[in-house]
């Protein structure tokens, strides 16, 4: 006999109208996640993020939680970040001296990559028949993640699918990078790391940092140059041309 | 470590306030980060209480978006319509931005070798 066996129920009707349950379910999908990572050697198509997003979404989908009970919980974990955001400046700090000497060709990557990176991903979107809410969440894609989802915030974008575009711009990137950098002969680390930070922020940047050290850092610096000229640049230019 | 903390969610209201009610196109974390470099550069280094928490964050930003990234559920079938426009889109884009970004860093660099 299992006495406590009708109580289960009870526990679960608790547990999922808290906090708790999201939170856990969260940093449990997020390990998960880092250790399938790690497994592969840090390959990029196994992202953490993307692994932890695919499984909770089945969880909850599994469950039938609305997204809104999940995200009442984990907003604990997404109010963290604007925080994490401001700390941004300490790596951008770190690489400033890195742009002695070259700020001319590393601020002209940086605005023509930014720019290629949204013309492209917008017109090709619209070409191909994308409503507005699609084309909108490509506007900061190539923007470190808590940056894009602040920018979308501002230009009326969806957050949730600038998440999702920048997370697989970054694996797009991170996977790509290499290939595309071998084809237009591109060979000086520093502007290897950098081109991949341009387009790819941190997921670029920890595949970066992977394969080179100074790649590495030099796409650290264009990650946070790209998400603070970024965050200014694209919600007033917008603004303009709206 | 709270020390670290204490600064950095300061220069994040700073940067809330400043984006509330001078910039409101700016994200106010962005304003923050922005204020927080400046006030790097002029101290001349980093303390270890912001340098602790800073690398805590950045070693675990990705799980941060992952509660908004889970919001994909509700776009869902939106999305599988127009799975080849988006899929087509950030393949090409990131290819592009990747090699003009790369393209004209060497072209830049090799122009003006002697740049100070």
């Amino acid at each position: 006999m299992r006495p406590d066996l009708p109580k289960i129920h009870e526990i679960w009707v608790y547990l999922s109208g808290s906090p708790l349950l999201a939170l856990i379910l969260t940093l449990t999908a997020y390990q998960i996640g880092v250790m399938i990572y790690e497994r592969t050697r840090l390959n990029p198509l196994a992202n953490p993020v993307l692994i932890a997003v695919t499984l909770i979404a089945a969880t909850i989908t599994a469950l039938d939680m609305p997204y809104a009970t999940y995200f009442e919980g984990a907003q604990f974990v997404h109010f963290l970040l604007g925080t994490a955001t401001v700390s941004l400046a300490v790596p951008i700090y770190k690489g400033l001296a890195s742009l002695r000497g070259r700020l001319v060709p590393l601020m002209a990557a940086l605005a023509g990559g930014g720019v290629t990176s949204i013309v492209t991903a917008v017109v090709i979107a619209r070409l191909l028949g994308a409503d507005e809410t699609v084309v909108g969440g490509m506007y900061a894609k190539s923007l470190t993640a808590p940056i894009a989802m602040g920018v979308a915030e501002r230009i009326g974008a969806s957050p949730t699918l600038t998440a999702v575009f920048t997370v697989t711009t970054g694996i797009l990137g991170a996977a790509l990078g290499r290939f595309v950098l071998d084809a237009v002969r591109c060979r000086e680390w520093w502007q290897r790391g950098y081109a991949i930070g341009v387009a790819s922020h941190g997921i670029g940047t920890s595949r970066a940092f992977s394969v080179n050290a100074e790649a590495g850092a030099y796409a650290g610096l264009a990650m946070g140059l790209h998400g603070v000229i970024g965050a200014v640049a694209i919600p007033w230019v917008l603004a303009l041309l709206r | 470590m709270i020390d670290g903390l204490v600064r950095i969610l300061l220069f994040q209201g700073v940067g809330e306030v400043i984006a509330h009610f001078v910039f409101p196109l700016v994200p106010g974390p962005v304003i923050g980060l922005v204020l927080l470099l400046a006030f790097l550069v002029w101290r001349g280094g980093v303390s270890d209480g912001v340098e602790l928490v800073s690398s805590a964050f950045m070693r675990y930003l990705g799980v941060l978006f992952v509660p908004a990234a889970v919001g994909v559920v509700i776009y869902w079938p939106h999305l599988q319509r127009q799975a080849l426009a988006i899929a087509v889109a950030l393949i090409v884009s990131v290819i592009a931005t990747i090699a003009v970004s790369a393209l004209l860093a060497k072209w830049l660099d090799r122009k003006a070798p002697d740049a100070p």
